[in-house]
């Protein structure tokens, strides 16, 4: 069927930054899940405004082996490391 | 006309021997006439057998040029294909991205607050797979520049466990490659046991050079939507070349 779109505009998918996440069989991070659509919704869906839950979710998979380790800024979350060292 | 005029004389003179008499001035004139003529069809002659040498041998070096033209023709049609992939490789031209985004773009790249984007999510399965699979939120408002992450939830029903494989799609098309996903949970199968429910997030971010780009001016909702696919052996997924089959 993709072979037929000769002419239209296709769609390339590309591959994800650092692969595919391993599936939370055991819910292990769940709690830090609904902590964050808790946060979603109470911020009508509004990302800049959850990125802490966000990180806290993250944080979760990476001690449960479900994430491999990066450091928070390669991730997108320098300000808010930088805003807890300095909090610190 | 004066030729034949002396020409028709001789004939007569010859037929009838002489008796009718040709002034002597006129024969001259046939003989040097008749000379003249013959040498000038000799040149004519060789002229000719020359010329068509020549003609010839132009004719030759056309065919030659017109063979070769027809060969270099059909050998750059079939160049062109490798050609026009390596130039689009190198130039992220049509949609084709470079191969691999770079790690420190994550790290350096700088919020753009004032375009705010809408992300939906959307889930689909094909028409044979058993899981229910669906968004967990139906919107995320994003800006570029900015990692966002979201969730999709999988459950399977049935007694059996299940193994699915996900493909995605976003649209508009021209969108797509402002769309980076950190990571995600497609183009790998995933195995459900029976039963079970799971949590699949998506961590990506909106390129900042999405704010730049003329065409993208009036897009403020992009729809991300994936299909997953109930990964049987021997079931052809339209997998990109960069995906790994997992033995």
């Amino acid at each position: 069927m993709s072979s037929m779109t000769f002419g239209q505009k296709t769609f390339t998918p590309t591959p994800p930054d650092k692969g595919s996440f391993p599936l939370d069989h055991e819910g292990q991070c769940r709690k830090e899940m609904v902590k964050y659509m808790v946060c979603l919704r109470t911020n009508t869906n509004n990302n800049s405004a959850c990125r802490e839950e966000a990180k806290a979710y993250l944080d979760c998979r990476m001690n449960n082996q479900l994430m491999a380790k990066e450091e928070w800024s390669k991730l997108g979350f320098g300000d808010l490391e930088t805003k807890v060292k300095s909090e610190k | 006309m004066l030729f034949f005029r002396l020409s028709c004389q001789h004939l007569l003179r010859t037929a009838y021997g002489n008796s009718v008499a040709l002034p002597r001035q006129q024969f001259v004139k046939l003989q040097f006439h008749t000379s003249v003529l013959r040498s000038l069809k000799e040149q004519q002659n060789v002229k000719e057998t020359a010329g068509w040498t020549e003609r010839q041998k132009k004719l030759r070096s056309t065919v030659h040029y017109v063979v070769a033209t027809a060969v270099l023709t059909i050998g750059l049609s079939y160049a062109a294909v490798p050609l026009y992939r390596m130039f689009c490789q190198a130039y992220s031209y049509g949609g084709t991205t470079a191969i691999g985004h770079d790690a420190d773009k994550v790290e350096k790249m700088l919020k753009v607050q004032d375009r705010v984007i809408s992300v939906r999510f959307n889930a689909d399965t094909a028409a044979s797979m058993r899981w229910n699979f669906r968004p967990q939120q139906a919107e995320i408002k994003v800006v570029p520049g900015e990692t966002a992450l979201a969730f999709y939830t999988a459950c399977n029903p049935t007694d059996v466990p299940v193994t699915g494989i996900s493909t995605y799609n976003v649209i508009p098309f021209e969108a797509g490659q402002y769309f980076n996903k950190i990571q995600c949970f497609c183009f790998e199968e995933q195995l459900l046991n029976p039963h079970e429910q799971v949590d699949m997030p998506v961590f990506f971010y909106i390129d900042p050079e999405f704010a730049e780009d003329p065409k993208m001016e009036t897009v403020d909702l992009l729809t991300l939507s994936y299909t997953f696919f109930e990964a049987k052996p021997g079931l052809k997924l339209p997998v990109p070349s960069f995906v790994k089959v997992k033995q």
